[in-house]
């Protein structure tokens, strides 16, 4: 059972959990936002390529083998 | 009907790059050690995925669409931005791109290594060929269920990814070689720009935010996050410099 929940864990996230974990953020932070009545739309479009702009330095400056 | 044009396109695209990974696998196989095997293999799993598929794309169809979006939109996100983070690492160069030809080799001297086969049916091949045709299937069948039941049309995916199947299949055929000209990168690339933008797009709508323009909010995140992971292309080149 743990074996197949990692294995689908894998699948869904990679190996980037950082990312992952910013843009489930992002969207718990929309959900809560339009929630309040306050315009929500822009947080994504906004939150997902920060997410995956410092993923891109990140594996640039080290050379990760991802 | 943007809508459903992106959404056959984007199937097609993520079945044609996963099958012409899966075909070199089972050319090799073929001409190496014959070919009844490995087609054999590759049926039986493009069965098993079209049953997985028409199992579980009607219980997801009973999920209430809000909750669909905002859970399978977050999920085709976050799926679609390892497609695209490797995309992008591997035109800059930071990554090694896929070579086919060399994986065709390496598959091909792998299996005349392997013994002969005993018995009417090479258990080798079809194994190899199955699990192939499986693994690089099941993301596949993630994108088409994902991405039909969000847009309401599970059978217009499906056959998006199956046309595309088909043509990678009699394609790999007709040429006996590995479809190493096959832009595979490039292929990936809008793969992860349309899951990306599919799944900003669900998972806000799904989170209770109005996208402005409806669904053609859509078309402008695809065009957004292509030159947003263009620009990122740029920034991973000068920094692995």
């Amino acid at each position: 059972m743990r074996r197949a929940l990692a294995g689908v864990l894998d699948f869904v996230v990679g190996d980037d959990v950082w990312t992952a974990l910013a843009v489930v953020l992002a969207v718990a932070a929309t959900v809560v936002v339009a929630r309040a009545g306050l315009d929500a739309w822009w947080l994504l479009p906004v939150a997902v390529p920060l997410a995956v702009l410092s993923s891109v330095r990140r594996a640039s400056a080290s050379g990760a083998s991802w | 009907m943007t809508g459903d044009v992106l959404l056959v396109l984007g199937a097609a695209l993520a079945s044609g790059v996963e099958m012409v990974e899966a075909a070199t696998i089972v050319l090799a196989l073929g001409m190496s050690r014959g070919w009844r095997a490995p087609l054999l293999g590759s049926a039986a799993a493009l069965g098993l995925l079209a049953v997985a598929t028409l199992a579980v794309g009607p219980a997801l169809e009973r999920i209430p669409i809000d909750t669909l979006r905002l859970v399978v939109g977050t999920l085709v996100l976050l799926f679609g931005l390892q497609w695209l983070r490797k995309a992008i690492l591997r035109e800059a160069g930071v990554l090694s791109k896929h070579d086919e030809a060399a994986a065709f080799a390496q598959e091909v001297a792998r299996a005349r290594e392997t013994g002969r086969a005993r018995g009417p049916l090479d258990r080798y091949s079809w194994t190899l060929a199955f699990k192939s045709v499986l693994l690089e299937g099941l993301e596949v069948v993630f994108i088409v269920l994902t991405l039909g039941v969000n847009q309401g049309s599970i059978p217009l995916a499906a056959t998006g990814a199956a046309v595309a199947a088909i043509l990678v299949g009699v394609a790999a055929v007709l040429v006996r070689r590995p479809l190493s000209r096959v832009p595979e990168n490039a292929l990936k690339f809008g793969v992860g720009v349309m899951l990306t933008a599919f799944g900003t797009f669900w998972a806000a709508e799904g989170a209770g935010a109005e996208l402005p323009g409806g669904d053609a909010a859509l078309v402008a995140l695809v065009a957004v996050t292509a030159a947003w992971s263009l620009l990122f292309v740029r920034v991973a080149r000068v920094r692995a410099a």
